[in-house]
């Protein structure tokens, strides 16, 4: 089941990712910095990388769902 | 007596070369309040260069640039400079803040019970979306700005004599008030919030929040 979640999250987070600018590149500390492709290519992948982008990814839909963002 | 403020600003890679140049403002700042500014820039950022001057010099104000963990904060090229355990007590009667990944998650407390006055930092990873072609001007970068900027706002409250609390509110005030203006904003950009609002949710204080310098 968890597993299944799991796949599950990953797709939604890669559409998100899709559409971020591809003129631009994210700075995750002492992971380095990642294009959207690369952020991709890690959440597919499953690496620490990728697993930060999802945990972030969890975080916003909370707060959304608590009504903290609009 | 002179107050006296230290940052560290290494520049060895991207994420350092705009952490660096964010915080470089905050000089002029402390200089025009007559604070004393100690600004340990790239090779100078390493832990024999930071321990001398907090010995020496007992800087009110210490600001860390650098990547980082959960016990440590590093320098030029990744090198530790304060570790928990090792010699988190040079930061005693100091009002801190670490512009680095995790380290208010165990060093920020562990730096507070070894009597720094204030940590400041961020509980998990810092994250921010900046525009390669703007690498050689990072201040005209409108997308670093979005993320950075509250970071220097948060210092320069500092600097002007207010509390850790009103800092942290101004700083995060302005991390909402970017959220808000992305979310109105291209799809594209709208995407970023969640980045915004995970250092948002990350940055915190430890100890005094009454505090001043």
């Amino acid at each position: 089941m968890s597993e299944k979640i799991s796949e599950d999250i990953k797709k939604l987070v890669i559409a998100r990712l899709e559409t971020l600018p591809a003129d631009k590149k994210i700075s995750i500390g002492s992971f380095g910095d990642y294009s959207k492709t690369e952020l991709i290519a890690s959440v597919n992948k499953g690496d620490k990388v990728g697993k930060k982008i999802i945990e972030i990814e969890l975080e916003f839909l909370r707060a959304l769902k608590e009504g903290i963002v609009q | 007596m002179t107050k006296t403020y230290l940052l560290t600003r290494p520049e060895h890679d991207d994420t350092m070369h705009y952490l660096s140049n964010w915080s470089k403002g905050t000089i002029d700042a402390a200089k025009k309040a007559g604070i004393k500014v100690l600004d340990l820039n790239r090779e100078k950022a390493t832990k024999k260069e930071v321990e001398g001057r907090l010995k020496d010099l007992s800087p009110i104000l210490v600001v860390l640039n650098g990547h980082g963990d959960e016990n440590t904060v590093t320098g030029h090229q990744n090198e530790p400079i304060i570790i928990y355990g090792e010699n988190e007590k040079l930061l005693k009667s100091k009002i801190v803040y670490a512009i680095s990944c995790q380290s208010a998650k165990v060093l920020g407390q562990k730096s507070v019970d070894a009597g720094a006055i204030s940590y400041n930092g961020y509980n998990d990873d810092f994250v921010f979306f900046y525009e390669p072609n703007m690498i050689s001007k990072p201040l005209n970068d409108k997308t670093a700005q979005m993320f950075l900027e509250p970071s220097k706002i948060f210092i320069e409250t500092l600097i002007k004599g207010n509390t850790v609390e009103e800092a942290l509110k101004r700083a995060k005030d302005k991390l909402r008030s970017n959220i808000n203006r992305l979310l109105v904003s291209s799809e594209a950009d709208a995407n970023m919030v969640r980045y915004l609002l995970w250092d948002l949710n990350h940055f915190v204080s430890r100890g005094n929040l009454n505090a001043t310098i």
